[in-house]
């Protein structure tokens, strides 16, 4: 018995003393990588385990470092700088006169991270590989392209299905990827691309658990002279409070995240290193079903009165204030511009345009009192041909600060005598309905690119009406149709931003959907270990690191690690 | 073994039910994987994506009675399917990587709670109606009532967040490479320390409870006042003749409860980041996972079918009396 005791207290003390050398070992952790390199920690996605998966066709399962870090885009266009493009992996484009075509120049000299040259025809073979396996088009070269041609060893010239002044930016996720080493890929979907071989700065995957992963430096990057970054390191974070636990160490140098009450949470843990900036992004708004089959609802949508005071019960502030968290940013324009876009707005279309873009209760109930909107007894008015108003709101299920929105916007209809109410569908649900046209009235965002065109095309033209997510307002206005077709046909910068301040004009007069608020991009840095972070002093590029942004890797290349 | 085929028959119903049930539940969830991918897409979600992702798992569409059969068909040659969260990985490398974390860390935390829940329940017994058993007993019945995300999230403010003694999420350090050696097991024990201090709670109560009255019943047996009268001193007589033959009841509880642990280790690994089934089933259905969410399922049901049976194999053996009236 005392011998066993004996064992017994030993092992205990062997124990907690590797316990303790343990905790001293973990306290060096985050130093294991060797002094000499730069190593950058980023957060850029959510997930609960790592998977392996480096295939860029795959948006869905692919790690977010994949697209600009492993694969370089052709040319990335700054939507903070008027849309200019920046040039990557091609140095121009030329459209020919018809517009029926485009010729790429690709950068003399770029190599593959394993030494191949990267040529025009890897670029004909990605999109022809696109064109032959819809389940890999990800960029819809199959709308777009009839073919592609190599007609000299630095050039691309692809031929497009119709006219389209807008297809470089839309070709702006292309992956181009090694013909020499993805043509033996047997099934190009389920590929999981472990050992990567691209043209961007961070090819080589150095390390990969389920917790973390390391992508470092690519031998042969054609751009090694700006990049001054060595490694980016990725830890796996499951959510929002799982990086407010980690935020103290101060171990992430570069974060895409919600971070709740920020300057509590996350600036004051070092306020000397610590910042964020999170710039207006796209315009949310309340859409109205322009085909409505309820004869009431529809009578009232299509009235330009209704739309106006309906406009006008909209407490943006609060919306912000309340249900964003004070992050989102209120839109005061008629034309609903993201502020993004600055460059393109037209004077004419705000100042007298935007009279109807604040909140003011009394005045929306002159509109309606005036346009023959009566009160019922129940305090809720009908149509001038005397049809009741009622609708839902709809919002998907969980979204909880769009739900605080719109519990504020049905607040203020109520107060101006329009039975609105709130209604709270599945996501799948909610995005069902704004396709198939079965709802009322719904709080909706729409994509932007590089330049505010391709969101007004996509979400107000007749084409796409009731076709996209973006489009659920079944709008269609053959004036602003008229104008969009103008603007595909044409490729001068001068023209297009000519006609787009005709379609700001038309959009602030005709009011098609209802502007309330920008939402945020997500991003937070700590200069601790490296400099060069864009701020909101030298608001130059969108911040974000998220997959959606090609810009990230111009940011990337802008920093330097502290000396 | 003495198990009747009656018995037998049970199992094979419960199992059949369970494949059913399996394949049905997720399908009732409103939504479909790949909804749940362009969702997750944001504004990656461009037109061109959605019918790029929807080509990749066109075959989630078929009617529901192919999807039916291609499932049952996957059962039998345990090819439980390919994941669509962490596509391309299959279901069993999901699960078997997540079921290891999650084994770990119940069997710690049960092999900690029996220990101390045992000991003192029988210590409890022994001194029934004294000052430990006054304090300790009721305060059993509080632990078993807390619920575990309480107990999770306080933890990991107070000693993870504000302290920072423990690291607040992972199943090791991140920066060391699973390896047999010191360093790995030291990191991998110092992140399960206060996951199974938040399962063991609720275990301890209820460990302690059972061992309590079970204790009581048997300490009032004959052969325990024999032990006493042969002059054993009273530690040998509440654990080699009390406690010993007290802890049947509180095995059988123990095969009761396993649902309930797996139950709050969902929650501890969710909170703690921590790489488990528990955390694999929220994510797998956030994201409409089906075949993951089938295939866990399926292995919970399989573990709880199959510790029902060993649980019975094991009263056979040990109970003659049941193994009579099996018959």
């Amino acid at each position: 018995m005392g011998m066993r005791k004996r064992t017994l207290r030993n092992l205990f003390c062997r124990t907690s003393w590797a316990v303790a050398a343990l905790g001293a070992s973990l306290a060096f952790g985050s130093g294991i990588a060797s002094a000499a390199e730069s190593v950058l920690t980023m957060h850029i996605e959510e997930q609960t385990s790592w998977v392996s998966n480096f295939n860029p066709f795959d948006l869905a399962g692919r790690r977010q470092s994949t697209m600009d870090f492993i694969y370089e885009p052709l040319v990335i266009f700054n939507a903070n700088d008027g849309g200019k493009p920046v040039w990557r992996l091609a140095t121009s484009y030329k459209f020919s006169d018809d517009l029926m075509s485009i010729t790429y120049d690709l950068r003399p000299g770029v190599k593959w991270s394993d030494g191949q040259p990267l040529t025009p025809a890897d670029v004909k073979y990605t999109l022809d590989l696109m064109l032959k396996n819809p389940a890999v088009d990800i960029v819809g070269v199959g709308q777009t392209v009839a073919s592609v041609e190599a007609p000299s060893p630095t050039q691309v010239k692809i031929n497009l299905k119709a006219v389209n002044s807008q297809f470089p930016e839309s070709l702006a996720d292309l992956a181009v990827v090694p013909e020499h080493i993805w043509k033996d890929v047997a099934d190009p979907v389920a590929f999981k691309n472990d050992k990567p071989v691209g043209s961007g700065p961070m090819t080589e995957v150095r390390r990969f658990t389920p917790q973390i992963y390391e992508q470092c430096r690519n031998p042969n990057y054609w751009d090694a002279a700006s990049l001054h970054v060595d490694c980016l390191r990725l830890p796996q974070i499951s959510g929002n409070d799982q990086m407010l636990a980690l935020l103290p160490e101060g171990t992430v140098d570069w974060i895409g995240s919600f971070l709740p009450q920020i300057d509590k949470t996350f600036v004051a843990l070092d306020p000397k290193h610590n910042g964020y900036w999170q710039p207006p992004a796209e315009t949310v708004a309340y859409e109205m079903n322009f085909k409505s089959t309820n004869t009431g609802n529809l009578e009232a949508f299509k009235d330009l009165n209704f739309r106006h005071a309906f406009s006008l019960a909209m407490d943006r502030k609060s919306m912000v204030d309340i249900a964003g968290f004070g992050y989102p940013v209120v839109n005061l324009h008629a034309s609903g511009l993201p502020p993004r876009f600055e460059s393109w707005r037209d004077k004419a279309a705000e100042g007298d345009k935007d009279a109807f873009m604040g909140f003011d209760t009394d005045k929306a109930n002159k509109i309606l009192d005036d346009a023959g909107y009566k009160k019922g007894a129940d305090g809720f008015r009908t149509t001038p041909s005397g049809k009741p108003i009622t609708f839902p709101i709809i919002v998907p299920n969980g979204w909880t600060d769009w739900i605080d929105a719109v519990q504020i916007a049905v607040e203020g209809l109520r107060a101006v005598g329009i039975n609105a109410s709130v209604a709270t569908p599945e996501y799948e649900q909610w995005r069902k309905q704004l396709l198939d046209g079965s709802f009322d009235v719904v709080m909706n965002s729409r994509a932007d690119s590089a330049t505010p065109f391709q969101g007004y095309y996509q979400s107000l033209s007749t084409a796409y009406a009731g076709k996209l997510t973006v489009a659920a307002a079944r709008y269609s206005n053959p004036k602003l149709d008229a104008l969009f077709d103008q603007y595909l046909k044409s490729s001068s910068d001068g023209d297009h931003k000519k006609i787009f301040n005709d379609i700001q004009l038309v959009i602030a007069d005709e009011f098609p959907v209802v502007p309330v608020f920008n939402g945020p991009t997500w991003y937070q840095y700590s200069s601790k270990r490296f400099t060069g972070w864009v701020t909101d002093k030298d608001p130059v590029m969108n911040p974000e690191n998220h997959d959606n942004n090609r810009m990230r890797l111009v940011h990337l290349l802008r920093l330097k690690p502290v000396q | 073994m003495r198990v009747s085929s009656r018995r037998l028959g049970v199992y094979a119903v419960a199992l059949a039910f369970a494949i059913v049930v399996n394949f049905i539940l997720p399908r009732l969830m409103p939504g479909s994987p790949v909804d749940a991918m362009i969702a997750q897409l944001g504004p990656r979600a461009t037109p061109a994506a959605v019918e790029a992702i929807k080509a990749r798992f066109g075959e989630i569409d078929q009617p529901i009675i192919m999807q039916f059969l291609d499932y049952l068909k996957g059962l039998a040659t345990f090819d439980l399917g390919v994941s669509v969260k962490y596509y391309p990985q299959t279901v069993v490398q999901v699960l078997s990587r997540a079921t290891l974390w999650t084994l770990f860390l119940v069997v710690t935390a049960i092999i900690f709670s029996l220990c101390v829940g045992v000991v003192l329940g029988a210590i409890a017994a022994w001194r029934r109606g004294g000052r430990f058993d006054t304090i300790v007993s009721p305060f059993a019945v509080i632990l078993f009532s807390i619920p575990p995300v309480i107990i999770a999230l306080t933890t990991l403010f107070a000693f993870a967040v504000s302290l920072r003694w423990f690291p607040v999420g992972y199943a090791y350090d991140p920066n060391l490479d699973p390896g047999f050696n010191f360093t790995f097991f030291g990191s991998v024990f110092m992140h399960a320390i206060l996951p199974v201090l938040t399962l063991s709670p609720f275990l301890v109560g209820e460990f302690q409870t059972t061992m309590r009255s079970s204790m009581i019943v048997v300490l009032g047996e004959d052969y325990v006042t024999m032990g006493r009268a042969k002059g054993l001193s009273n530690l040998a007589v509440m654990f080699g003749y009390g406690a010993r033959n007290a802890l049947l009841p509180v095995l059988t509880n123990l095969a009761l409860m396993l649902g309930a642990v797996f139950g709050g280790s969902i929650v501890t690994e969710i909170v703690f980041n921590y790489p488990g089934l528990g955390l694999t089933l929220f994510t797998a259905s956030v994201a409409r996972d089906y075949p993951v969410i089938q295939g866990q399922l399926l292995l919970m049901t399989l573990a709880t079918l199959g510790a029902n049976f060993l649980v019975d194999i094991i009263y056979g053996l040990v109970d003659p009396r049941l193994r009579e009236a099996g018959r």
